[in-house]
């Protein structure tokens, strides 16, 4: 095939694919009061917007929380989890494999109802402490399926040979397997924040007074007004995203793990 | 042996159901240098991680020094092993490779510094301190690996396949580099090998395993010269084996008449101890090759092919043509069954 | 030293019994659900569910555009696929990273763009009438062609990816040599490259399906409640009627779904050879 259609075809796919968040940029630099590309206009007062609403202050804390603790949660759990399954001949790993690997096939939205009626409901959890084991479970996979590729590449006899040079078990961990996965960790982080944070399915359900994660909010938002803050928020997600992407792929080849 | 430095007594190893040693029993003097040679799946790379403590044994005792080390955990047991692998940490340099276990030892600051570059020193790393592990050859590699083991001042060295992963020139040279160490330091070293020439050329003694037992222990003379049974035979390069009846050679193929009495099951011959070119027997010649210092024939005969090495001085027999060859009493091997 | 089995159990297990008592078992009671009465076991939850046109309606409507969606997305996929692997390892890794940015996107930004671009003001529609095409603005925002095409971008690259690096895995010169004896590029396609990235366009197809299938967002905000697809049934179904049985039956449904688009796809891929 000729050069010019290798990227003529690559271009409208780009085009498809990146051009809608682009457009979304230039909507919410709108100078007007309603949403619309090409804007009326560029200013940055919906941008500014964005900050000043309460709702969005409160439920970005709270998707931050969700992101970053749910996905601590997740590697505390996973970490170990990913360790076994590749260095010990379990019986039953498989079935254990498979109920760690499941929240990624289980519809979310399933999830969050399940949560809400057989947890919050009946046992009295709250809706947050609901959200957060919910946003583990999704994370959880991710973890260790990340984590485990890069404990593959480690040989198990190195830390036998700490172990002969005077380790204990768990000295020959934190001292010899931790450090090389360190940037497999680091990627399962990365990969487990932008999840969690960028999830809606499973915290559809799994809202009540003042608690809403912030895709929830803005979804709820958007039913309400049709102004461009939307637009600059979403923009602005995208490029919070970008930059933690981007950074993770200068410091430590990120795309390896993914 | 009551001046064994380690001994195993009736020790059965086993990996879940699966026993893979069956009650060996072995004494290792201080100071020597013992392989444990036999094929894939002899057992003597599961005896090797037994003596490190990375297996627990099923029953039976190691004792190392005059001390019971069966239940110690290997992390306090002061054995070194070098692995195949190498196994060196890839996050440290070499330094820091080599300090490793001085550090957790919690050796002042001074001294860790002092030991670990006087082990660079002895393996030929000075100067590579910075160098990651990935940033040396293999040959390098194994020989911080050493080092690693060697600062440790271990009881027992053990090593597995020191010289399988080097190239032929690197593998010489390894060679004398293990025997010097071993001479410099006096520790006691045990490598495993499925190589019969490296152990033949590196050990005091050999062991050589076969399905979790030990088939002959001896010395490399006596292992080379004296193997007493088919399986060492073979493994020591007594190509051809036959049953005797009576005065009578006899294969699945045919018999031969044997020129002498013997009194054993099976005899066998080297290449070079089978004589070409004069003899009561003949044969046709099936391949003939260019080997040096000799030239290397198989011959077809009653009892199946035989492989025979001539001397370079007599003239090459071309294939197909029939020659006549010699299996004399004084070259023969007697073997048990 | 690795076979110490109790401790290494004891490493797996609190994320194996967190993943069960969390997440499993409450699913599973959701999924239960339709099956109980006050009386025992009973399949009326399904038979009612399905007897009513509408929600046969969404239903037929979710299947027809994830298997769309997955297909369209395929046909752009191989395209771009095989343009991304014919270009220079330097070009290759920044466009595959391209094709990959928009999934660390949020949905909803990516979804909301849309509205931008098909609604009432929006890109089209202002071509449209400034060209004389139409004197008023037509309605694409509310239609199966707006979650089409919000889905298809959704999950379009998660096709790509697979695809590449099914494709990556091909031999270097089987293509030239395929050529060389005499096959066209139709040919070279379905004898040569299909055969050797079936396991791509598996993997591929199911994430896709599976993802158009139980997509929240974009139905939502561009179906709306004129284009319903299960998912948004079953929100409308619990929020606004409380009818839990009918979740329990959209759930299994979503769930059996993506289970047989995957077995499906997987005996497809092995019958071929």
């Amino acid at each position: 095939m000729a050069r010019t259609t290798n990227w003529v075809v690559l271009g409208l796919t780009l085009t498809f694919l990146i051009g809608p968040f682009i457009i979304i940029i230039f909507a919410g630099a709108s100078a007007g009061e309603s949403l619309a590309f090409p804007p009326a206009g560029l200013s940055l007062k919906w941008y500014a917007k964005v900050f000043t609403v309460e709702s969005f202050r409160q439920s970005f804390m709270l998707s931050m929380f969700l992101a970053v603790f749910g996905t601590l949660a997740a590697l505390l759990i996973g970490v170990p989890a990913a360790y076994a399954l590749n260095r010990y001949k379990l019986p039953g790993d498989e079935t254990i494999r498979t109920i760690v690997a499941a929240p990624i096939i289980v519809p979310g939205i399933i999830v969050g109802l399940a949560l809400l009626r057989y947890l919050v409901v009946p046992l009295d959890f709250t809706v947050t402490m609901a959200l957060f084991f919910a946003h583990t479970a999704l994370v959880l996979p991710y973890a260790v399926r990340v984590v485990s590729s890069s404990l593959h590449n480690l040989r198990a006899d190195m830390e036998e040979a700490a172990v002969l040079l005077g380790c204990s078990r768990l000295q020959a961990f934190t001292k010899v397997v931790l450090p090389n996965i360190r940037g497999g960790v680091l990627a399962a982080f990365i990969l487990g924040f932008v999840t969690s944070f960028n999830q809606v399915p499973v915290s559809l359900f799994l809202s009540g007074p003042g608690v809403r994660t912030l895709p929830i909010d803005m979804l709820a938002y958007m039913e309400i007004t049709y102004d461009p803050s939307v637009a600059a928020l979403s923009a602005l997600l995208a490029f919070m995203s970008l930059a933690i992407v981007f950074a993770a792929e200068r410091l430590l080849g990120f795309s390896r793990y993914v | 042996m009551s001046d064994a430095f380690v001994s195993l007594s009736d020790l059965t190893l086993s990996y879940g159901q699966t026993v893979a040693v069956p009650d060996l029993d072995l004494d290792i003097a201080e100071g020597e240098l013992i392989a444990l040679l036999g094929p894939s799946g002899c057992g003597k790379t599961t005896t090797m991680r037994a003596i490190a403590g990375l297996l627990t044994p099923t029953s039976g005792k190691i004792v190392i020094d005059g001390r019971d080390v069966t239940r110690t955990p290997a992390n306090q047991r002061g054995i070194g092993l070098v692995f195949q692998s190498y196994a060196l940490f890839p996050h440290l340099s070499a330094f820091e490779n080599v300090a490793f276990g001085l550090r957790l030892k919690k050796l002042p600051e001074r001294e860790i510094r002092a030991k670990t570059e006087a082990g660079l020193d002895t393996v030929g790393l000075a100067g590579f301190e910075k160098r990651k592990p990935a940033e040396l050859s293999g040959g390098q590699q194994q020989r911080l690996a050493l080092a690693r083991s060697l600062v440790m001042e271990p009881k027992v060295l053990l090593l597995d396949e020191p010289l399988s992963n080097l190239d032929a020139r690197l593998r010489l040279e390894m060679r004398t580099e293990l025997q010097r160490v071993q001479k410099d330091t006096g520790v006691t070293m045990v490598f495993v090998t499925h190589d019969q020439s490296e152990a033949l050329a590196l050990a005091d003694r050999i062991v050589l395993m076969k399905d979790g037992r030990i088939e002959q222990l001896g010395t490399p003379d006596e292992l080379y010269a004296r193997p007493a049974t088919v399986f060492a035979a073979d493994f020591m390069g007594f190509e051809n084996i036959f049953s005797v009846n009576g005065m009578e050679l006899v294969s699945e193929t045919g018999r031969l008449p044997l020129g002498f009495e013997a009194d054993c099951p099976k005899i066998a011959w080297r290449p070079a101890g089978v004589t070409v070119g004069e003899g009561p027997h003949s044969g046709k010649v099936v391949a003939s090759s260019f080997a040096g210092d000799h030239r290397e024939y198989v011959l077809e005969t009653p009892l199946g092919q035989i492989k025979a090495d001539a001397p370079i001085e007599i003239a090459e027999v071309p294939a197909g043509a029939v020659v006549s060859f010699d299996l004399p009493q004084s070259t023969s091997r007697a073997l048990a069954a | 030293m690795f076979l110490n089995n109790r401790e290494g159990l004891a490493l797996a297990l609190p994320a194996a019994i967190f993943s069960l008592l969390l997440f499993l078992v409450p699913v599973a009671i959701l999924l239960s659900e339709a099956f109980r009465s006050d009386t025992g076991w009973t399949l009326s939850g399904y038979t009612e569910f399905f007897s009513k046109p509408l929600n046969q309606v969404v239903f037929f409507r979710t299947l027809k555009l994830g298997v769309l969606v997955a297909g369209t997305a395929a046909v752009i996929g191989y395209a771009a696929a095989f343009c991304i692997v014919n270009l220079g390892p330097t070009a290759r890794g920044r466009i595959f990273g391209l094709v990959v940015l928009p999934l660390m996107i949020s949905p909803v930004a990516r979804t909301y763009a849309w509205i931008v671009i098909l609604g009432r003001t929006g890109i089209v529609n202002d071509t449209i009438v400034g060209l004389g095409l139409s004197d008023t603005p037509i309605r694409l925002l509310f239609t199966e062609t707006a979650v089409f095409i919000g889905l298809l971008q959704l999950f379009l690259p998660l096709m790509i990816i697979s695809l590449v690096s099914a494709m990556e895995n091909i031999p270097r010169d089987v293509i030239p040599a395929a050529r060389v004896l005499g096959a066209n590029w139709i040919q070279v396609f379905i004898r040569v490259i299909l055969p050797l990235t079936k396991e791509g366009l598996v993997i591929g197809g199911t994430l896709v399906f599976t993802g158009a299938l139980t997509a929240y967002i974009t139905p939502a905000i561009l179906g709306g409640s004129k284009v319903l697809m299960l998912e948004t049934l079953l929100y409308q179904r619990v929020n606004v009627s409380n009818d839990f049985v009918s979740a329990s039956v959209i759930a299994m449904i979503l769930i059996v779904m993506s289970f047989s688009a995957n077995l499906l796809l997987k005996r497809i891929a092995t019958a071929r050879s």
